[in-house]
């Protein structure tokens, strides 16, 4: 008995030791294509230099729980975690990741370099854009308008540059189209408006470029304004040419339609454009095309999606931690990153000849993210997300009035912020 | 007996020490993983974060009040649980009584009603959303071959028929644990009964009425609160099939206390709305059981 436990309480100790003699790192990814780069380019790593990266990895609607009640929980279970740039706010707020300028400053470095991105390094400082650096940016995803070439020439219409010009392509291709690829209708555009993430991000781009703010000066909500209202009325005119039930679609209904040839517009990731080429998955090969998004009053403007890699504050291997952060984000790495589908967050990158060769969209999609919005800044953004999408989808599935939605979304959202004063 | 005396008489601690041993593991994981999270809940449904720091207090549960998000969760998991539970207990009730009697293929029919049940929720959820997708689904493509136009049958998409859907996919699962249930019962009671009935005279229905329902009485409360129970914490279901959408129309308490916690990382609040759930879930089977004594005792 007694043997037993001192065995036991020996490998305990010792394993815990080697953590510290042996270099080692712990990485948090989510499982998938931004994950799998990352998972990949850790055991290069291990190859080059002999840190010994393991990995956590976690589906996406778990990821953020998993690292939050880590990381507040103190366990220093994680040297590096993926973080999706809508979440950095509350982390910041919450003081659980490693300000990244004294490190640097370490190494004889100022900041991270000049290639990156502007929007995406913005959205790894708090405040935004002007406050510390905690993370770096690593997958460099904003919106696209994805719109079928071969439809626009067919009509003679020329590629969207306002949602009005959308509007009246959809009209047309669903009036005129009426024997898509498997034989049936084709819808003019297609939304999704399920409540939560997939409503809010299809809908802002048009909430934008009405002229609507979630924020107003003061940073009181101002989602309600008239621009706002007209926005939400126009997304639910454009729902009238998108195939039924589109008020619960997620992004994954939008890429069947799109890749079906049942639907030919709409707003997406460039995570898509690969699949489109794919013969297994796609009825329109070739026949897609990919812009920055359409305008109104204002200049369209993309929602940006980083994936941002951070340093959680009580990891007990910062200095190695940041040395595997510099090293994944260089543009050496983050090519093969690329290569492997991840669109980078280096300028060079997206104007490197040979990925430009390989992903066409690569200018189209620069241009996207130069121009991109991050979804509002705050700590409370979930919430925010979950009350606002719950009246986008009200709105889209028939329930409520434009107004009614918007009026009833200000007043949640306010109360959001006012518990949080 | 004389046995139990010596141990509580004269505590031999040699004896003592074994037993206490035994129980140690038990005992340890009942502390660790419900006693300990019991206790911390409530501390923290009492406590609230604001800018300022940690505040003690009722707060949490004086916000569910003013909280539209969760009174119209409240009233959805109602609906969901007396609606789900009229229905499995009829169609429970009609199958047991069915295939109580000798059929032929009684036993291939029991044996598949039992299926659905045997699915995990998650599977279930994966299956029936695939099958009621409005465009590419099983549902509306047979009825699409009926010549029925489906164009407004969006089925979860729609927020007049997503709470419909829901509940008819819980139907579809558990009205087999009801029949299950009920069938035992049915079988337990004895032919005397009915002979005795018969010789009095009394009609199908009376029998039935007056024999078979109150003889069954025992396992019908028992399959009910073990239904109510079941369907006012429902997740897994609505979660994969519609995630409480669209626009909230099948949020119920439990997908509403699941983003609380793991969204918004408001664990008081989303503790404070736990122990209202576990209230109400209390009284309801606490009606339940007195009704099971009172009549028991007859």
């Amino acid at each position: 008995m007694k043997l037993t436990l001192s065995l036991a309480l020996l490998v305990i100790f010792t394993s815990c030791t080697g953590n510290t003699q042996r270099k080692q790192l712990t990485l948090a990814v989510v499982s998938g294509v931004e994950g799998e780069a990352l998972k990949q380019a850790a055991a290069d790593y291990e190859k080059q230099t002999g840190v010994h990266v393991s990995v956590a990895e976690f589906p996406y609607t778990n990821l953020f729980e998993k690292e939050l009640i880590d990381l507040k929980a103190r366990t220093a279970a994680y040297d590096l975690i993926m973080l999706d740039d809508p979440w950095f706010p509350r982390f910041a707020h919450e003081q659980v990741l490693t300000d990244l300028t004294p490190l640097l400053q370490k190494r004889g470095k100022s900041g991270p370099d000049s290639d990156f991105v502007e929007t995406s390094l913005a959205l790894c400082r708090h405040p935004y854009k002007s406050g510390s650096l905690y993370a770096l940016p690593y997958v460099g995803n904003s919106q696209l308008f994805f719109y079928r070439k071969d439809l626009f020439e067919k009509y003679l219409m020329k590629p969207p540059a306002t949602w009005d010009d959308v509007l009246e392509a959809a009209k047309t291709i669903q009036e005129k189209e009426t024997t898509g690829a498997n034989g049936g209708q084709v819808y003019g555009y297609v939304e999704r408006a399920a409540q939560g993430n997939a409503a809010v991000a299809d809908f802002m781009p048009i909430f934008w470029a009405f002229g609507g703010e979630m924020f107003d000066a003061s940073g009181k909500p101002a989602v309600n304004s008239p621009q706002g209202i007209a926005a939400l009325q126009f997304m639910i005119d454009l729902g009238k040419y998108s195939p039924p039930g589109y008020a619960s679609f997620n992004a994954d209904d939008v890429g069947a339609h799109l890749l079906q040839g049942t639907a030919a517009m709409s707003i997406n990731w460039p995570a898509w454009i690969s699949s489109f080429s794919d013969q297994t998955k796609s009825k329109v090969i070739g026949k897609m095309e990919f812009t920055t998004l359409p305008g109104a009053e204002k200049p369209g403007q993309a929602e940006i999606g980083n994936w941002l890699i951070a340093i959680p504050r009580d990891s007990h291997n910062a200095d190695a931690a940041v040395d595997f952060l510099l090293w994944a984000t260089s543009a050496e790495q983050m090519k093969r990153s690329a290569q492997r589908g991840n669109p980078p967050t280096r300028k060079s990158l997206f104007q490197d000849p040979e990925l430009v060769a390989k992903y066409p969209a690569y200018p189209a999609q620069l241009r996207s993210l130069e121009s991109s919005r991050p979804r509002p800044r705050t700590p409370y953004w979930n919430e925010i997300e979950n009350a606002f999408g719950i009246f986008l989808s009200k709105a889209n599935s028939g329930d409520l009035t434009p107004a009614e939605a918007m009026n009833q979304a200000n007043a949640e959202i306010e109360k959001i912020l006012q518990r949080a004063q | 007996m004389q046995k139990s005396r010596r141990f509580f008489s004269a505590p031999n601690k040699r004896e003592l020490l074994l037993p206490a041993l035994f129980l140690a593991p038990a005992l340890a994981v009942l502390l660790a993983l419900s006693i300990y999270p019991l206790i911390y809940s409530i501390t923290i449904s009492l406590q609230q974060e604001t800018a300022a720091g940690v505040t003690w207090g009722l707060g949490n549960f004086a916000r569910l009040f003013s909280d539209n998000f969760f009174l119209t969760a409240l009233g959805h998991t109602f609906i969901y649980a007396v609606a789900a539970l009229v229905c499995e207990f009829l169609l429970g009730l009609g199958l047991a009584l069915l295939l109580n009697n000798q059929i032929r293929g009684r036993g291939i029919f029991r044996a598949s009603l039992l299926i659905p049940m045997m699915l995990p929720a998650v599977v279930v959820g994966v299956v029936w959303r695939l099958m009621l997708n409005p465009n590419f689904g099983a549902i509306n493509g047979t009825l699409k071959q009926f010549g029925i136009n489906t164009e407004s049958l969006t089925w979860t998409a729609s927020p007049k028929l997503a709470m419909l859907s829901v509940i008819a996919v819980d139907v579809w699962q558990w009205t087999p644990f009801v029949f299950l249930v009920l069938l035992a019962g049915l079988q337990a009671i004895p032919q005397e009964p009915y002979e005795a009935a018969l010789i009095d005279g009394s009609s199908r229905w009376q029998t039935f009425w007056h024999v078979t329902l109150p003889l069954l009485k025992p396992s019908i409360l028992i399959v009910l609160l073990l239904r109510t129970m079941d369907l006012l914490r429902v997740f897994d279901q609505i979660f994969i099939l519609t995630e409480g959408g669209p626009g909230f129309a099948t949020e119920t308490i439990s997908l509403y206390i699941y983003r609380t916690a793991f969204r918004f990382f408001d664990f008081g609040y989303a503790a404070a709305m736990s122990f209202v759930l576990l209230a109400l879930t209390n009284v309801i089977s606490a009606v339940y059981i007195k009704f099971l004594q009172a009549k028991e005792t007859i």
